[in-house]
């Protein structure tokens, strides 16, 4: 059993191994190994130039990164906190994203931006926030996210292979979740939905930390003779909705959990793709679970505030009594 | 005396400028947006700076003029059909503009778009030839309005605590849009802030080719031998407006005059004369490089424009 921020750190460890050309760096990565320890050990194994202590400026730090795949590298950004990737959003969004497009190719950004997000470890704004819609919004860039240590494994090398620009969401409160990973191949291709169980009474789509949510959710409907199908979105940018259209086909009711605000969030997008694709099979409206629409709350209020089993069975409660 | 590079240096401005001259034409005629910031009077800069770096040097540049990259080499049929969207253009036709012409096999790297955006991409391009262990080196020009953006300093840090081999180069043309610079900077000179970055800071005048070249030579000598960066500031003017269109009303007509007396290419051009060239020699220059540009923009106006569908190409790998 590995916990998901070991995997993480293995499959840098392999991306590493593998192909010379592949860096990390950020903020405290080198010595200490990151604040969550993602990049532990890596330093002293692979080495100063290639495991990079940066000045605490994160524009420069994806400038830097951007310079260095234009000539040939494959960095691996860490942002320490998702709070902190602003100062670096003119970096990502008008630079990392568009200069493939501006040059049409000539020029290729393989950068991976490893951000850890959300919420439930007690800290504050800045902190805690899940804004992958900001990024999943802009064109040019590819936006996935694990739930799972055996994801976050395989999911970070596939990451670190693709030439274009990767904004890879790690879940922080589950960093310390365990399970098996399977070194010898990997289940899924790095833009695919996982069907996590299957259900024929109710959808619920989540991705990130809110899968283990949804999965202790589908339990205690099961309890109560409900049958939820778990989606586990992985891929934000581009989306893998075919299985999801599928899904809400078969169970005529749609649930999406996500820690992020549920205004402008990401299941907005996906719940208006389900209405226009699967109108006349759905017998409720796809309802959405997740974060308020304010600033994240203190630490001592963010049990309120984060979306939990209550919340999304008292969503899907209201799903079967439409 | 004669002297080649400075028949180069000249060949070069007379270039960077007819290549604009005629952009100005093709948006009088409505085939181009006015989005255009015209590099008259700052073809030193360009021109001397350019000429000190290879082929395989890195480039990042701004917004102001093309010179940079007509002076790093780039075929000017391109450049023309990056603004015309026509498929000669650097992206076959959906750049429309600066911002989007980048040409790695001479180094050239782009246009950040946001002022300021590049200086930490001239820091990466710079590292990834330090590890690689080349000599190349990263020419990075920029204004004296983007100076005051934070990117520089987290650029300017990293390229000195490094010794990464980059060459800053701020051409200060006084004016940030309609701010002046003495409005704008806490210091009297860009490249007095060299120092807080330890690594030399160097004045030229940015109207003398000769003088831009000399200075750009040694920061790239210092650079190549892995001492590090070198900020130079090349104090010029703009003689146009910051965009085609630009009604100017912030400046006087009296500074304008004052600094069209030190047109660059003026100036260069008596140097060449009081050195042994003749104006017939000077004069044949001028009529190859028009020849050159009327077969560079007969050349893009001819190529057809993209269609539609082609607006999603490239978004992704």
């Amino acid at each position: 059993m590995i916990t998901l921020g070991k995997a993480i750190n293995m499959g840098l460890r392999r991306a590493l191994t593998e192909d010379p050309k592949v860096l990390v760096m950020g903020e405290d990565v080198g010595k200490l190994g990151g604040v969550f320890r993602v990049t532990e050990n890596l330093q002293s194994e692979f080495g100063e130039d290639r495991i990079i202590d940066t000045p605490l400026a994160e524009s420069g730090i994806l400038g830097t990164a951007i310079g260095l795949a234009l000539r040939g590298y494959r960095p691996v950004c860490e942002i320490q906190f998702d709070g902190f990737v602003y100062p670096a959003f003119d970096q990502i969004t008008s630079q990392l994203a568009k200069m493939h497009a501006r040059s049409l190719g000539t020029l290729k950004l393989p950068v991976v931006v490893r951000i850890p997000y959300g919420g439930g470890i007690g800290a504050v704004e800045h902190h805690s926030e899940s804004n992958e819609t900001y990024f999943a919004h802009t064109a040019g860039l590819r936006v996935v996210t694990c739930s799972n240590p055996n994801d976050a494994y395989w999911m970070m090398q596939q990451a670190i292979q693709s030439d274009d620009p990767v904004i890879f969401f790690e879940p922080k409160r589950r960093y310390w979740d365990k399970a098996e990973v399977n070194e010898e191949a990997p289940s899924l291709g790095l833009h695919e939905t996982r069907t996590v169980q299957e259900g024929s009474d109710l959808t619920l789509i989540s991705y990130g930390p809110t899968v283990r949510t949804a999965i202790e959710v589908a339990a205690v409907c099961a309890k109560e003779g409900r049958s939820v199908e778990v989606m586990d979105l992985r891929t934000l940018s581009p989306l893998d909705l075919a299985p999801v259209f599928e899904s809400a086909q078969k169970t005529g009711r749609v649930v999406i959990l996500h820690e992020a605000p549920t205004f402008l969030g990401l299941g907005a997008e996906i719940a208006s793709q389900i209405t226009e694709e699967c109108f006349y099979s759905l017998d409720a409206p796809v309802l959405r679970v997740g974060g308020f629409n304010v600033p994240y709350p203190p630490a001592r209020l963010e049990e309120h505030y984060l979306p939990d089993l209550d919340r999304t069975l008292d969503a899907i409660d209201r799903a079967f009594a439409f | 005396m004669k002297n080649d590079l400075w028949a180069t240096l000249y060949r070069g401005m007379v270039r960077a400028n007819a290549w604009e001259q005629q952009l100005l034409r093709f948006i009088e005629q409505g085939l181009t947006s006015g989005f255009y910031h015209a590099g008259r009077g700052q073809e030193a800069v360009a021109v001397g700076a350019c000429a000190a770096v290879r082929d395989d040097d890195y480039l990042l540049y701004d917004h102001r003029g093309l010179g940079q990259a007509i002076a790093k080499g780039i075929p000017l049929d391109r450049l023309y059909g990056d603004f015309l969207t026509r498929e000669t253009g650097t992206t076959r036709g959906l750049g429309a503009g600066i911002v989007h012409i980048a040409w790695p096999e001479l180094g050239i790297l782009g246009q950040s778009g946001t002022l300021g955006g590049a200086f930490p991409i001239a820091s990466g391009a710079a590292l990834a030839a330090q590890m690689r262990g080349s000599d190349q080196v990263v020419i990075c020009f920029f204004g004296e309005g983007a100076a005051n953006r934070g990117t520089f300093l987290e650029a300017a840090n990293v390229a000195s605590l490094w010794k990464l081999p980059v060459i800053w180069l701020c051409e200060n043309n006084g004016w940030s849009v309609s701010v002046s610079f003495e409005a704008s900077s806490a210091t009297a000179n860009i490249a007095d802030r060299a120092s807080a970055y330890n690594m030399p800071g160097v004045i030229v005048d940015g109207m003398d080719v000769v003088a831009v070249h000399e200075v750009v030579v040694a920061a790239v000598a210092r650079a190549r031998a892995g001492e590090g960066p070198t900020l130079i500031e090349a104090k010029t003017y703009r003689f146009r407006g910051h965009y085609e269109g630009d009604p100017q009303t912030y400046r006087e007509d009296e500074e304008l005059e004052m600094w069209k007396k030190k047109d660059p290419i003026v100036l260069h051009e008596k140097r060449l004369l009081e050195n042994g060239y003749s104006e017939a020699e000077l004069g044949a220059i001028r009529n190859e490089v028009a020849e050159e540009i009327a077969v560079a923009a007969d050349r893009a106006l001819a190529a057809p424009k993209p269609p539609m569908e082609r607006v999603f190409e490239g978004v992704l790998a």
